[in-house]
């Protein structure tokens, strides 16, 4: 069921609790567990951190805590499955789902006494009524016994009532009402369940929790806004609704800046300043050189075409037009003359209009740590992803977390560094590879959608083993080859990519993503084509992500797979 | 005046041990015991398996009852009438208000969701239909209180008993005879339904005189010319007049009946041969005198035929009256036997339902406790590795039924055809059933073996017997019965070890004759191990 109030029904609830908080793996679910996590500090509420990166880790925890605790917090997963038919609980378990994960399993919607549900009732679910999807089981059988000849040897009745003339009819009628409300209920739940999306970020939703309970923070609201940069910077949410939760923020930004007007307007060494901006969307440009970052920015390099000997006579143009010396421009940011920053942005915008890139600023949030750092909203996220993903050393996938995790605290700005350094390295491997497959026409059309396979031999093929990465590629990809393609029908359709997962299992990870448009709803209808396929060829995959348009596949049946999803998007 | 089962039981023992020649009093005594006891005991077991059929049917009117009670009263086409209208429209002078009237509380009662009976009832227009019933001139208006009060008696005991004591039962017999077939139709469902509630309104029907126009209906060239459910519903009416016991239906209504009967099992409509089983299966199950009417009928052959018919709901009634047939004397069950219903055994005994299996298991087991001659017929069937084959891995109720018909094969069965079970495999299933819970079915078992180890004694063949005994782990199991909660069990388990595993016989003596609960407790230990040695 849907909570509708979050203090009395979840906070209060848990708060005297020993609570197991289940996390999924991404930047959105990190700030909500990070916010969720200071309010139990602050209310010593005891709890247990798990990180969850599928449904088998999630299976597993919950069977290794079920135990110990009552009280299950899940935060960026459970919401789009029966969660009860798949984790069997005991009947007094009690699961808090806040995930963005859509559509929520019906099931979960519900069932009143054990799912407890952290989601935005304006949010736009589109629920089906429960009317519509649940009959009593009772109304159904009702009248099955005549009273007359049984076929299975019983003995007879000793006495018998006649029924009406009608009752025959009306019992073939009621069954033909039950035949046709199960096809609608069908149709209903294909219709409910046929694409995939996101709601509102879950940072936002348990910000709002700390609102409500007075007890919210600066630092709650920026990771508050880093989560809902996430879900802008991995393409989860629309334009709109990222518009829409920005308006949000800002208001809680400006309250916070009133609020400490006094004490915190002197600037001082440990102070933190949230402030709105509209801002280049450059990625990583003020840790970076202004250059290195327009070649690496997917908004640029598309809108350039910059793997194309044009684009990069382009891209010097622009920098002439804006009459920046290639010196300065190539240089780290923060050496960059102070006379030059001072209105750069307003320069590049201009600029940017001539070249075509009319929205290179966009409304976002920055924050100041002291004196000396700055980031953007964007810069944290590439940063913590690129921890959360880490390749470089061989740790395992909780290792990450916490280290991502840790990425968001402010005192921990050795670690973010060290995580904007790997998002640099993340971002360049993401380009190039996009280079090499628009130059070397490794999208092929496959009719229904795009395809592109990274073969083993592919340069940093091991980042994109991983599913937020290669998520981004993808998205970076389509977004370059609709730019590129003449192909007009080309331009919307959608895009499966494929990249080895684990080459000692002979798996590989496969992506499918919507079309790229400027209007796009960002729903996605491959969670189901890809269980359908799975099922029709008996693949051997792996639906293991929360997200179910990210599987797992075994390499010897990509090609039947993809066949059966051909026919079936045919 | 109904015989006495009892004094049957004892005459039929005293037949039986008369013509038994050769085996020892002891086996005498005790094949006489069962017969007696036996028949009794297979009556309890019938009568247990009516108890169960009346607990799930009760049950299952439950859950309809409780499902009823979620469903609210929807989707009636036409208002309905309120019982206070009925009883004005009833009570009007007009014949036409009447009729509407009695047709509202006819569709009220005919609905499938709570009939609302009691409220009919205490409206007080019970009377007033049954005098419907008898307006000849205007038949729609019979029909419509017909069919009300058939509904009314489809109810409870006391709903049944207003229709009854409201003077309905003489007013249906005579609707019987109607000229319009739906009113006589509607008129042989009331009296089913009467008939149905118990031996006394079956009685009652009888005794009015219900049966006469009943049978004569079926005094026709072809019974076709009747539609399929009328015949039906006569059918069953027919056997709800034989149903019941306690007591059971006068002799003189079931040997007017037996030729309707007859006539009937020849038609070909399944519910009416399903229907008319049953009816047969209701007087069979009782004293060797009313088995005796419906083996003159000559039915047997008939019944025999339908065995074969692969319709579960007529093979299952078929097979009980043959079952029941067969607890009867010997020259009764010969007459099953010569029907050549053995033939259908092999498969009934594997038959898909386990219920099927059970009563074909039970039918044996009568069987062999019969002749040895008949012992040699169901030899001769192939039906021994069967048995074998049930108590080795069968459904638990048919095991049991295939126990008894082992023991009751050991009891009578002659040296040769011993010889031959025991050739069947049958020692290490009995063995393994040893470890059942059941105080009774072990007491059954451990009377099996005695009487397999008696033969063996006889022909000196008892070493030989042992060392399979030994092999199968048969010494060890009845050994271990020796400490048995149940008295019964570790005397009779004893009692074999001290008979015929007992290497001295001198210490044999000496133990029975101190043979006190407690000297056995003690000596037992001693006895194993001076045989172990």
């Amino acid at each position: 069921m849907f909570i509708t109030d979050i203090r009395k029904e979840f906070y209060e609830v848990v708060a005297n609790q020993r609570v197991a908080l289940l996390v999924a793996a991404d930047i959105d679910a990190l700030c909500a567990c990070k916010i969720l996590q200071a309010l139990f500090h602050c209310d010593q509420v005891q709890y247990t951190l798990v990180p969850v990166t599928g449904w088998q880790d999630l299976g597993t925890a919950f069977l290794e805590h079920k135990e110990q605790f009552r009280y299950f917090v899940l935060i960026n997963c459970g919401a789009n499955v029966d969660l009860l038919e798949m984790l069997q609980p005991d009947d007094d378990t009690i699961f808090f789902i806040c995930d963005t994960h859509r559509p929520v399993d019906v099931v979960n919607v519900y069932n009143d006494s054990q799912v407890k549900l952290l989601i935005k009732q304006d949010d736009d679910l589109g629920v089906p009524s429960y009317d519509d999807i649940f009959r009593d089981e009772d109304e159904e059988e009702e009248g099955d016994d005549s009273g007359n000849d049984s076929d299975d040897g019983s003995e007879p009745s000793g006495k018998r009532r006649r029924y009406d003339e009608g009752a025959l009819e009306r019992r073939i009628e009621r069954q033909r009402a039950k035949r046709e409300w199960e096809a609608r209920r069908r149709e209903i739940l294909f219709d409910y369940e046929q694409y995939e999306y996101h709601g509102t970020s879950a940072s936002l939703m348990i910000f709002e929790l700390a609102w409500v309970l007075t007890k919210d923070t600066k630092d709650m609201l920026w990771w508050s806004v880093i989560g809902l940069t996430d879900q802008w910077v991995h393409d989860k949410i629309t334009h709109m609704k990222y518009i829409t939760d920005v308006a949000t923020l800002q208001r809680h930004v400006s309250r916070h800046n009133h609020r400490n007007e006094d004490e915190e307007n002197s600037l001082s060494i440990d102070c933190m300043r949230i402030s709105f901006e509209y801002d280049l969307r450059l990625t990583l440009y003020q840790h970076w050189s202004l250059y290195e970052s327009i070649c690496n920015s997917c908004y640029t390099t598309c809108n350039f075409k910059l793997w194309t000997l044009n684009g990069q006579k382009k891209l010097q143009e622009f920098l002439a037009d804006m009459g920046l010396p290639l010196k300065q421009v190539r240089q780290k940011f923060h050496s960059m003359d102070m006379s030059i920053k001072e209105n750069l942005k307003d320069i590049i915008e201009e600029s940017s209009n001539k070249y075509g890139m009319k929205d290179i600023r966009i409304q976002t949030f920055g924050v100041h740590f002291g004196f000396k750092n700055r980031f953007l909203a964007s810069d944290m996220v590439h940063a913590t992803t690129a921890l959360l993903e880490s390749t470089e050393k061989d740790e395992n996938d909780g290792d990450n977390f916490i280290k991502a995790l840790d990425s968001l605290s402010r005192s921990n700005l050795e670690r973010l560094h060290s995580g904007i350094d790997q998002a640099k390295k993340k971002l360049i491997a993401i380009q190039q590879t996009v280079a090499s497959c628009i130059c070397t026409n490794l999208i092929l059309s496959q009719g229904p959608f795009l395809y592109c396979y990274l073969t083993e031999g592919t340069p940093d093929i091991k980042l994109f083993s991983k599913p937020l990465a290669l998520t981004l590629l993808c998205k970076y990809l389509l977004k370059a080859f609709v730019l590129s393609t003449r192909n007009k029908r080309c331009k919307l359709l959608p895009l499966i990519m494929a990249a080895p997962r684990d080459t000692e299992k002979g798996t590989v990870i496969v992506v499918g993503i919507p079309p790229e448009s400027e209007t796009s709803d960002k729903k996605n209808f491959f969670g189901r084509a890809f269980e359908k396929a799975a099922e029709s060829t008996s693949s051997r995959t792996l639906h293991d992500h929360f997200d179910t348009s990210i599987i797992e596949l075994k390499m010897e049946d990509r090609s039947k797979f993809l066949d059966a999803l051909i026919t079936l998007l045919s | 005046m109904d015989s006495d089962p009892l004094f049957t039981g004892d005459s039929c023992a005293a037949q039986r041990s008369a013509m038994q020649a050769g085996p020892s009093c002891d086996t005498r005594a005790r094949l006489c015991q069962f017969k007696n006891k036996g028949k009794d005991a297979n009556e309890l077991r019938r009568r247990r398996a009516e108890v169960n059929v009346e607990l799930r049917k009760a049950k299952k009117d439950e859950q309809i009852q409780k499902k009823r009670n979620v469903v609210s009263q929807h989707n009636e086409q036409l208002p309905q009438w309120t019982v206070d209208e009925i009883l004005e429209g009833v009570n009007s002078q007009s014949l036409v208000h009447q009729l509407q009237a009695t047709q509202a509380a006819r569709k009220l009662l005919s609905r499938e969701i709570h009939p609302p009976i009691d409220s009919i009832i205490s409206a007080g227009l019970i009377p007033k239909f049954v005098w419907f019933l008898i307006l000849s001139e205007c038949p729609p208006i019979q029909f419509e209180a017909a069919w009300a009060l058939t509904n009314i008696a489809s109810g409870k005991s006391e709903q049944t008993r207003a229709v009854v004591e409201a003077g309905a039962v003489s007013a249906f017999i005579n609707l019987v005879s109607s000229p319009h077939p739906h009113i006589s139709e509607q008129a042989i469902w009331a009296l089913g339904n009467i008939a149905g509630d118990g031996p006394d309104f079956r009685d009652m029907v009888l005794k009015h005189g219900g049966l006469k126009p009943l049978v004569t209906l079926l005094d026709v060239p072809d019974l076709c010319v009747y539609p399929s459910d009328y015949l039906r519903n006569l059918t069953w009416t027919i056997s709800n007049l034989c149903r019941n016991k306690n007591p059971a239906p006068p002799l003189k209504a079931v040997e007017q009946m037996l030729p309707a009967l007859s006539r009937l099992l020849h038609h070909s409509d399944i519910p009416v041969l399903a229907d008319t089983c049953w009816a047969l299966s209701y007087l069979t199950d009782g004293s060797n005198e009313r088995i005796e009417v419906v083996v003159q009928a000559g039915l047997v052959p008939l019944l025999v035929r339908l065995l074969s018919c692969g319709e579960i709901p007529i093979v299952t009634p078929a097979l009980r009256s043959l079952g029941n047939i067969v607890t009867g004397t010997d020259e009764q069950t010969q007459c099953v036997l010569n029907a050549g219903a053995l033939a259908m055994f092999p498969q009934l005994l594997r038959h898909t339902r386990p219920n099927l299996q059970k009563e074909a298991a039970w039918t044996v087991s009568n069987i062999t406790a019969g002749k040895e001659s008949q012992i040699q017929e169901v030899i001769d069937a192939g039906l021994i590795p069967i048995l074998v084959e049930i108590l080795r891995h069968g459904d638990y109720k048919t095991q049991k039924e295939a126990l008894w018909a082992v023991t009751n094969y050991t009891s009578g069965g002659n040296i040769e055809q011993l010889a031959y079970l025991v050739h069947c495999e049958v020692l290490p299933s009995l063995f393994r059933l040893l470890s059942a819970k059941d105080s009774k079915i072990i007491l059954i078992i451990l009377d099996a073996i005695v009487n397999i180890l008696q033969m063996a004694e006889k022909t000196g063949e008892i070493d030989k017997l042992s060392l399979t005994f030994e092999e199968y782990g048969g010494i060890e199991k009845i050994e271990g019965l020796q400490s048995h909660e149940n008295e019964a069990v570790y005397k009779a388990a004893l009692n074999i070890i001290d008979r015929f595993f007992s290497l001295d016989n001198e210490d044999d003596e000496s133990v029975t004759s101190e043979a006190t609960a407690d000297g056995y407790a003690f000596q037992a230990p001693q006895n194993k191990s001076t045989f172990q040695f």
